[in-house]
């Protein structure tokens, strides 16, 4: 019993020192007096109507977008879904700002589309597409995931009782599919509200309230302005958060896992196969304007092959901005996975009072924009030891992202037989050896995943790091915002490739890992 | 000789009572069940005896020796479960050797007792396959074996063929009665099977809501039921088999 509780206070120590002191200290410094000079302020009115508008149809866009690709890839006769869904999720393997970046480069006031039709999408319509560009791919995984806890044998009782498509549409898939659907509209909507990536890139005049902030804490240096402001932020995460922690799941417990039977209809298929094909073409031109612009010396102006933005990096320390990257993202990744982890273990395997204390401290991170965390950071630690160093960047992005690999390793960890600890103890084997030896070996494949997970958000990840890095520490994804402002397209265009590659390469060999497990278990059952 | 007395056990989670303040003793080499339907305490009981759980007051005695504060890993008992819980990384003969190997700190050894016991439960063909590629049947087999080989005083069983289909039951049934006489472990059987507890056991302990009715051989708790909680729980079994063979051959037994 000792060693239990000497390991749920040192999770609950680090939850508190990471989450709720910073947190707190950037409450108390706040000069609330000025509040109502803020809300009455017409900038701070407009960012939010803003912020509001562009929301919200963004939000309606990216999830209609996203329902259409999950519903083709479960219940059409479309080929090759493993491969599509991968492509469909690239878009989350670069940072927000480099989706802006690469709406400039097509439908900027030189792009390379709205240059022949002459007319540009800076402002409005430019947040409201890089917007969905970045978010349809999240919403999609959580609906293609939906897809595959509906039992399906409603389908035929459907049938059976003679209903039609329409009514099996609204009492069946919507009885499954409402709280996946609800959840992706509130995560996509606290996205897009909370992200200053898009706007800063294409919003040119047009200010949302990430922007707003960002712009009182950077350029003006009003912390206090800042966190008022970032309260506003919290509000969409906040609702979402309770709304997923204190509604029932749709998807009723264990049921046969039964094959959903499409029926044949090629004009249906037809049209979302092209549809689906469609938002991939349109990927992988924003990605290959990324390359047109890193080797063309000019769009505008003198369009050859030019390797001149690439020197230019090249010569500008890009290898200690690829250091930098590379050094927090492999160790966010190992150590977030590890404290993940073991948190997970202790909540999921340990049932004692603290344990769901501590799964409640770690869900509520998901709640905190990035941007919000950042700036208590700052506000919370700038006399304390770590400000100023790769620590305080690594500390705040495993606080960032631990929510999601956190509840993997949950999830994963709930499904193990709950008789291991058992079985080990009455053999006299240790409840670390057979975590090593036995749990781990159960769950490596979510290991992997939390691992990638970690990775590629360090990697693209601007909003929690802004306010914190210094020209020592700076990673790679914050050298896009500095070259984009100074309107150096073609170098802004490489780092975002540059990241993008290496997550490719991380996301790949997780991917082909999986694959050959999967493969050689599955000749092994052929086998016998 | 007693191996297990077990004395004025109570637990008591959130204001209620679980077991109330029971007591009973199992003598060496015995096969006990416990029958009674589910949430009458028995799976707590099982979790007190193994160490996991504590009693909220009570006594565990094993061989003269208060255990009641002791780790599970040194009370020399092992424990099979519904589920089997062999660990899905390790093949057959991995699981069997994994905690021998620790135990023997010698390779040879424990692979020399690990296959010695999968013989013995007729697992030897299939060293090599891993858990999923067993039937129930097997698996329960290979974590028999597993519990076996550490050589514990005392088995506990946890509704071991409540997930096995009939058939597989019958078979694992003769197979543990026969590992019993050849091993004389004591074992501690629970179940909500009144066949399997009546034809397996030396004697019958039959628990409700966390109360003891009746703990005597099946022969005395057929034919003098202790109280009308017994007497209905085992006439109501009866009379279901009676109706079932007379629809089966239409005769009017």
């Amino acid at each position: 019993m000792p060693k239990k509780s000497k390991f749920s206070i040192l999770i609950l120590l680090f939850l508190l020192i990471s989450i709720f002191y910073p947190l707190l200290v950037m409450l108390l410094r706040v000069e609330w007096s000025t509040f109502p000079d803020l809300l009455s302020s017409t900038a701070f009115k407009n960012a939010f109507n803003n912020s509001l508008i562009v929301t919200s149809i963004a939000t309606i866009i990216s999830i209609t977008i996203a329902y259409m690709l999950a519903y083709t890839l479960n219940r059409t006769n479309i080929k090759h879904r493993a491969v599509l869904k991968v492509l469909l999720t690239v878009p989350m393997l670069i940072p927000s700002i480099s989706h802006g970046l690469g709406l400039i480069n097509l439908f900027g006031a030189n792009g390379i589309i709205s240059s022949i039709f002459g007319f540009n999408i800076i402002g409005e319509s430019g947040i409201v597409m890089g917007s969905i560009l970045y978010s349809f791919p999240v919403a999609f995984l959580m609906l293609d995931d939906g897809f595959n806890y509906i039992d399906n044998t409603m389908y035929d009782s459907a049938k059976i009782l003679g209903m039609s498509q329409w009514e099996t549409f609204k009492n069946v898939t919507m009885c499954y599919m409402k709280k996946p659907l609800l959840s992706a509209i509130f995560a996509v909507f606290t996205l897009i509200f909370t992200d200053y990536g898009v706007p800063l890139a294409v919003g040119g005049k047009f200010i949302t309230l990430p922007v707003f902030l960002y712009k009182e804490v950077i350029g003006l240096l009003d912390f206090s302005r800042g966190t008022m402001i970032g309260l506003f932020l919290l509000i969409p995460a906040f609702i979402s958060f309770i709304f997923d922690n204190f509604t029932k799941d749709y998807s009723f417990g264990e049921f046969e896992g039964k094959e959903y039977k499409i029926e044949d209809n090629i004009t249906r298929d037809s049209i979302l196969t092209l549809f689906v094909y469609l938002v991939i073409i349109f990927i992988m031109i924003i990605i290959g304007s990324f390359i047109l612009y890193a080797f063309v010396d000019n769009y505008v102006l003198n369009r050859v092959f030019s390797f001149k933005h690439f020197e230019y990096v090249l010569n500008n320390e890009l290898g200690k901005y690829i250091f930098n990257s590379l050094l927090i993202a492999i160790i966010v990744s190992i150590a977030g996975t590890i404290i993940a982890y073991f948190t997970a273990y202790y909540t999921a395997r340990i049932k004692e009072k603290m344990s769901k204390i501590a799964h409640i401290l770690t869900i509520v991170s998901l709640a905190i924009p990035g941007i919000v965390l950042g700036l208590s950071y700052t506000i919370g630690f700038r006399d304390s030891f770590i400000y100023n160093t790769y620590i305080i960047l690594i500390i705040v992005n495993i606080v960032h992202f631990i929510a999601s690999p956190y509840l993997m390793a949950y999830n994963a960890l709930q499904k193990v037989n709950p008789n291991y600890e058992v079985v080990a103890k009455t053999c006299n084997i240790s409840t670390f050896k057979i975590i090593i030896d036995v749990i781990i070996p159960c769950t490596k494949k979510t290991i992997r995943e939390m691992i990638a997970y970690f990775f590629v958000n360090s990697m693209i990840t601007i909003s929690a790091v802004a306010f914190l890095f210094n020209t020592r520490t700076m990673p790679l994804s914050l050298l896009i915002n500095t070259y984009e402002e100074n309107l150096m397209l073609g170098e802004a265009a490489i780092i975002s490739l540059i990241i993008l590659v290496f997550n490719i390469i991380v996301k790949g060999t997780v991917y082909l890992i999986n694959r050959k497990e999967h493969r050689r278990s599955v000749e092994r059952e052929n086998n016998i | 000789m007693d191996n297990l007395e077990i004395k004025n056990l109570t637990k008591i989670y959130n204001k209620k009572t679980v077991l109330n303040n029971i007591s009973f003793s199992v003598k060496n080499g015995e096969f006990l069940s416990i029958l009674g339907p589910s949430g009458c305490g028995k799976t707590t009981l099982l979790k007190i005896l193994i160490g996991i759980e504590k009693p909220t007051t009570g006594e565990i005695i094993k061989e003269g020796k208060n255990i009641t504060n002791l780790d599970s890993a040194k009370r020399e008992m092992g424990m099979v479960f519904q589920n089997y819980a062999l660990f899905p990384n390790m093949t057959v003969l991995d699981n069997v050797m994994y905690a021998l190997n620790l135990k023997l700190k010698n390779r040879n050894k424990a692979y020399e007792e690990a296959l010695k016991m999968l013989k013995i439960v007729n697992m030897d063909e299939h060293l090599n396959k891993y858990p999923h590629e067993l039937s129930g049947g097997q698996q329960q087999r290979v974590a028999i074996a597993r519990t076996l080989s550490l050589n514990p005083d005392i088995i506990l069983f946890d509704e071991p063929m409540s997930a096995l289909d009939a058939d597989n039951r019958l078979g694992l049934r003769k197979e543990l009665k026969e590992i019993q006489k050849k091993f004389k472990t004591t074992m501690i059987y629970i179940t909500h099977d009144q066949e399997e507890a009546f034809s397996l056991s030396d004697r019958v302990m039959v628990m409700h809501n966390g109360n003891i009715e009746q703990i005597d051989t099946p022969n005395r708790i057929y034919n003098y039921p202790a109280n009308d909680y017994v007497r209905n729980f085992v006439t109501n079994h009866l009379i279901e088999k009676v109706s079932s063979i007379e629809r089966c051959t239409g005769i009017d037994l």
